[in-house]
C-alpha cells in the first residue's frame, strides 16, 4: 500500500488534467436575449462563425483586471467579442463600459444570471470560445496573455 | 549509552527549543509592529486588525503554523527529557523526535520561509481572513499541531521500544503519552466542529470533507492505539500494539500533506506548485518505509501473546478490526477523487451519504462489543445460548421488519437501550459498591453511546425552513413562530455590519437572536454570522441571506435537536480520557 | 453620516433584482423536503467542498432556486440529477450511488468480514 502512494507521487507531479468546463457542448440558450440597450438579439449573431463571449459585470473586481487585455486583443486582432452583463443593473453596467472603455459588440443583459446559470456559468469572469455554436473553448477565471495564448490563441 | 552522551543530548534538545522561541518570539514581533515588509505579516494581517488577532494570525496560514507545530516539536522533545530524564528509552526517541525535526525543518526552510521580505515597505496588509478571526478558529490549529506532534512522540516511544524492547517504565511512560495525545487531538476535532456549527453558518458539525476526513484517519488509528495499550501487562497484541503506533503517525503526516499539498483544490494545484506536496509525500514515504521495515524485521522479536476466543482481548482484537475497517473506509472515501483526478482525469465527488451509510452499522456494531464486554457472563456462551440468541435477534428483525420501522429508528432504540443498560449498571455499582471500577472507562464508553444518541437524534428529526420576511413579519414553523424584529446597521473596527434581530416564541418561552452579515473594510469579504438560541433538546438557528428590493430579507431557518447533547457527551468523553491518562499514573 | 451611505451601498450589493419569486413558497411540503434532499446533494461547483445549501456562493443559490423551479414544474429527482450532471459533470452529484460505485462500498465490507474470519480462525487455532 505504501508503495502504491509512493508511485501516485511520481505521477502526480506530471499529469495536468483540466478542471470541469463546458468545452465541447453546444452552446444553449433558450430564451430571447437582448442587449444593454434593450434590443433584441438574433440567435444567429452567437452561432455563425467565431465568437468570444466573455461574461463581466461592474461589481467584479477581477473583470476590471482583464478589461485592458479585452480591449487590446479587440485592438489587435480580428476577434468578435461578445460580452454578458452577469447580475448587473443596466446603468451600472453602462457607466462601467463608460468610465473603461467598451471592447464588445454589444452586451448581453443578463441581470438575473439565469441565461448564463443555464449556461453553465459559475462566476466572473468566464470566457468562451464559441465556433459555429460549439464551445470549443472554456476558461474559468480571468483572461491574460498567458491564458490566451494557451487558450484561444491556437484557433485565431 | 554513557551519562554524558544522553546529558549533552539533553543539552542539544534545549538549545534546539530555545533558539526556536526566539525565531518564533521574532515573528510574532513583526506582526504587533505591523511590520509588513514580511510577505507573511503582509498576507496575513492589517492595521486595523485586533491585536489579539495579530497574534493568532501567526499560524493562520501555512508558512507559520507549520513553524508552530516544529515549536511544539521541539518543546515536546524539551517535555520529555526534563521530565523523564534518564529513561532508558530517551536517546532513542530523542534521535527519532530529531530526524522528524530535522526532516520539518529542511521543508520549512526550503519550501515555507515566512521570513520572506519585500523590497518595498507597504502601508498596510491584506487583512487576516475573516472566517480565521473567531477565537474558536484561534485555538483549533495550536491544538490540532499539539495532537499531530504528540502522536510523534509516541511513534518515537514505539520505535525505542522495538530496539531496547517493551518494560514497565516504557509501557508507563507510552501509555502517557498516547493518553495525551488521544486527548489533544480529540478535543481537536471537537474544536472544529463546534466551530463549524457556531461560525459556517450551515448547522452542520461535520461534513465530511476532504479536510475533515483526513484527521479522523489518525484519530481512528489512535483510537485503536490506545486500546491496545490496555493489555499491556501481559504483552498480549503487542504487534497490534507497535504496528498502531507506527500508523498513527503516518496517519498525521498523510493529513498535512493532504492538507497542505492543495491536492484537494485539485489535483491541477497540487501540480503548479508541487515542491510542498511533493516533499511532505516523500516524508510520509521515507517514515512509512523505514518505520515499517523496523517493524516486520523486529516482528520476531515481538512474538507476543494471543487472546483465547471470546476473551476480553479477543473482543478488543475485534474492536480494531471494526475500528480499521471505518479507518478505511474514511480513507477509501477521500483519496478515491483524488486518485481518478490523476489516473483518469475524471472529477468526481464522494458524497456524505457513502461514508454514513457504511459507518453507521459499524459504529453501532462497535457499540454492542464494547458493551457487552462490559457483562463477561453474557460471554460464557455454549451451543444452546449461541443459538437462543441468533433466534431471538431474528425474531426482533422480523418485526421491524412487520412494522416498517426506519432504520435510523430502529438504530435509535437500540442506542437508547443500550445507553440504559449501562446507565443502570453503573448506578448499581456506585449504589452497592460506592464507587464504580474503571470509570473512565465507564463514562467513556457511556459518553459514545451518547453521542451516536445525539448524533442520529440530530440527523433524523432536525427541520429547516427558507422563507422570505419583512421587518415586522412572521411566519410559523413546526409549533414555533420566527419573527424578524427590526434590522439595524453596525459598525465595528474592522468590518461593517448589518443586525438582523429574531425572536422566536415556542410554547410560553420567547427566544431572542441575532443573524448578521458582515462587510469586511479590507478586501470587502463578506460573511454571514448565525444566530444560534441552544436548549438541551433542539437549537433555533437562523442564517441571513439577502435582501430583496422590497426590503424582505431571505432567511434559512432550522430547528436543530441534539446539538448541545452531542457537545455535552464530547466533553464527558474528553473528560474520561482526561481522568483515565492522569489516574493511571498515581498523580 | 458617511458611514451611513457606505452600508446603504453594500444593501446595493446585497439587493437581488427578483420580483416575483417567493423562497420556494410555490412548493408544497413533500416538494420541499425533495428540495433539500437534491440541494444536500448537488455540489457547489464553485468551492473547495460543500453542497449548495451550505454555500453562501451565488452560484449555489441560483442552482437551488433553478432546482426549486424545475420540481414546480414536475421534473424527477433523477431528471434533475442528470440535468445538473450533464452541465457540470458527474463531479457535482454528492450522491454516491451504491450500484455505480460497488467496489467502493464492497471493499470495506470484504475486508471486514475476512478480517473478522481470520481473527476468530487463528484465535480458535492458538486456543488448541
Amino acid at each position: 500500500m505504501m508503495l502504491s502512494i509512493f508511485s501516485l507521487s511520481l505521477v502526480q507531479t506530471d499529469e495536468l488534467q483540466t478542471i470541469k468546463t463546458q468545452e465541447g457542448k453546444k452552446l444553449i440558450i433558450s430564451e430571447k436575449i437582448y442587449d444593454l440597450d434593450g434590443n433584441i438579439i438574433p440567435f444567429k449573431s452567437l452561432t455563425e462563425g467565431k465568437v468570444l463571449l466573455n461574461v463581466w459585470a461592474s461589481w467584479c473586481i477581477t473583470c476590471l483586471v482583464e478589461h485592458p487585455f479585452l480591449k487590446s486583443i479587440t485592438e489587435s486582432k480580428d476577434v468578435k467579442l461578445i460580452g454578458i452583463n452577469y447580475k448587473d443593473q443596466n446603468f451600472n453596467a453602462m457607466n462601467y463600459l463608460d468610465k473603461n472603455g467598451d471592447p464588445y459588440e454589444y452586451s448581453i443583459f443578463d441581470l438575473s444570471g439565469d441565461i448564463s446559470l443555464k449556461l453553465g456559468v459559475t462566476g466572473a469572469p468566464e470566457t468562451f470560445l464559441v465556433i459555429d455554436g460549439e464551445i470549443v473553448s472554456h476558461r474559468i477565471g480571468e483572461v491574460n496573455l498567458e491564458v490566451w495564448n494557451e487558450k484561444f490563441a491556437p484557433y485565431f | 549509552m554513557s551519562k554524558k552522551h544522553s546529558n549533552f543530548g539533553t543539552k542539544l534538545v534545549l538549545a534546539n527549543f530555545a533558539t526556536l522561541i526566539i525565531c518564533c518570539g521574532y515573528l510574532f514581533l513583526q506582526f504587533l509592529e505591523d511590520n509588513f515588509s514580511f510577505i507573511y505579516v503582509f498576507e496575513n494581517s492589517s492595521i486595523l486588525l485586533p491585536t489579539f488577532y495579530k497574534i493568532s494570525a501567526f499560524w493562520s496560514a501555512h508558512e507559520g503554523s507549520f513553524l508552530l507545530m516544529i515549536l511544539f516539536l521541539s518543546g515536546s522533545m524539551f517535555i520529555n527529557n526534563f521530565f523523564f530524564s534518564g529513561q532508558d528509552w530517551m536517546p532513542i526517541s530523542n534521535a527519532t523526535l530529531a530526524f522528524i525535526l530535522f526532516f520539518y525543518l529542511v521543508f520549512q526552510i526550503f519550501t515555507s520561509n515566512p521570513f520572506l521580505t519585500f523590497d518595498v515597505l507597504p502601508n498596510n496588509g491584506t487583512d487576516l481572513n475573516p472566517l480565521l478571526q473567531d477565537p474558536l478558529l484561534v485555538i483549533h490549529p495550536p491544538v490540532l499541531f499539539a495532537g499531530y506532534v504528540f502522536y510523534a512522540v509516541t511513534f518515537s516511544l514505539v520505535i525505542a521500544g522495538m530496539f531496547i524492547g517493551f518494560d514497565k517504565k516504557l509501557f508507563q511512560s507510552l501509555k502517557l503519552w498516547a493518553g495525551v495525545s488521544w486527548f489533544t487531538l480529540t478535543f481537536a476535532i471537537l474544536l472544529g466542529s463546534i466551530w463549524a456549527y457556531y461560525e459556517l453558518g450551515w448547522g452542520g458539525y461535520w461534513f465530511w470533507d476532504p479536510v475533515e476526513n483526513v484527521v479522523l484517519l489518525p484519530w481512528l488509528a489512535g483510537t485503536a492505539f490506545t486500546h491496545s495499550l490496555i493489555f499491556s501487562k501481559n504483552k498480549i497484541l503487542l504487534s497490534w500494539m507497535v504496528f498502531l503506533g507506527i500508523s498513527t503517525f503516518l496517519l498525521t503526516i498523510l493529513a498535512s500533506f493532504v492538507v497542505r499539498s492543495g491536492i484537494l483544490n485539485s489535483v491541477h494545484s497540487f501540480a503548479s506548485d508541487p515542491s510542498r506536496g511533493v516533499f511532505l509525500l516523500s516524508l510520509f514515504g521515507v517514515f512509512a518505509f523505514a518505520s515499517l521495515a523496523l517493524f516486520f524485521s523486529k516482528s520476531v522479536f515481538l512474538q507476543s501473546e494471543w487472546p483465547k476466543l471470546l476473551s476480553k482481548q479477543y473482543l478488543l482484537v475485534l474492536n480494531n478490526v471494526v475500528l480499521l475497517a471505518i479507518l478505511l473506509i474514511v480513507f477509501l472515501g477521500t483519496l478515491y477523487p483524488i486518485v481518478t483526478e490523476v489516473f483518469y482525469g475524471q472529477k468526481l465527488s464522494i458524497g456524505p451519504n457513502y461514508f454514513s451509510s457504511l459507518i453507521t452499522p459499524l459504529v453501532l456494531i462497535l457499540i454492542t462489543l464494547f458493551s457487552v464486554e462490559q457483562f463477561p457472563k453474557l460471554l460464557k456462551i455454549n451451543k444452546r445460548k449461541f443459538l437462543l440468541w441468533v433466534l431471538s435477534i431474528a425474531l426482533v428483525v422480523i418485526i421491524i421488519d412487520f412494522l416498517k420501522i426506519s432504520a435510523l429508528s430502529v438504530g435509535l432504540y437500540f442506542i437508547a437501550l443500550v445507553l440504559s443498560i449501562l446507565l443502570l449498571k453503573a448506578l448499581v455499582e456506585l449504589v452497592t459498591k460506592r464507587q464504580i471500577n474503571i470509570a473512565h472507562k465507564v463514562l467513556g464508553h457511556l459518553s459514545v453511546v451518547l453521542l451516536t444518541f445525539a448524533v442520529i437524534a440530530n440527523h433524523q428529526f432536525s427541520e429547516s425552513l427558507d422563507v422570505r420576511l419583512k421587518p415586522g413579519e412572521e411566519v410559523e414553523f413546526s409549533n414555533t413562530v420566527v419573527r424578524l424584529d427590526s434590522v439595524d446597521v453596525e459598525g465595528e473596527m474592522n468590518f461593517d455590519t448589518v443586525v438582523a434581530n429574531f425572536s422566536i416564541q415556542s410554547g410560553k418561552t420567547q427566544s431572542n437572536l441575532k443573524s448578521e452579515k458582515r462587510v469586511y473594510k479590507i478586501g470587502g469579504v463578506i460573511t454571514s454570522e448565525t444566530g444560534i438560541v441552544s436548549t438541551i433538546q433542539r437549537d433555533y438557528h437562523i442564517v441571513l441571506g439577502d435582501r430583496f428590493q422590497d426590503g424582505s430579507w431571505s432567511i434559512r431557518y432550522s430547528i436543530n435537536y441534539g446539538i448541545m447533547l452531542i457537545w455535552i457527551s464530547s466533553i464527558l468523553l474528553l473528560f474520561s480520557m482526561l481522568y483515565g491518562t492522569i489516574r493511571r499514573h498515581g498523580y | 453620516m458617511k458611514n451611513l451611505l457606505h452600508i446603504f451601498k453594500i444593501f446595493f450589493i446585497f439587493t437581488l433584482p427578483i420580483a416575483a419569486d417567493n423562497l420556494y413558497e410555490n412548493l408544497n411540503a413533500d416538494q420541499l423536503k425533495r428540495l433539500d434532499y437534491l440541494s444536500e446533494n448537488i455540489r457547489c461547483p464553485k468551492c473547495s467542498y460543500g453542497n449548495i445549501n451550505s454555500s453562501n456562493a451565488p452560484i449555489s443559490k441560483d442552482l437551488k432556486q433553478e432546482i426549486a423551479d424545475l420540481i414546480g414544474e414536475g421534473y424527477t429527482d433523477d431528471e434533475i440529477f442528470n440535468l445538473m450532471e450533464e452541465r457540470y459533470g458527474n463531479y457535482v452529484i454528492l450522491k454516491t450511488d451504491i450500484n455505480e460505485n460497488k467496489t467502493l462500498f464492497l471493499i470495506p465490507l470484504m475486508v471486514l468480514l475476512i478480517s473478522i474470519l481470520l481473527v476468530t480462525t487463528y484465535t480458535i487455532k492458538r486456543s488448541k
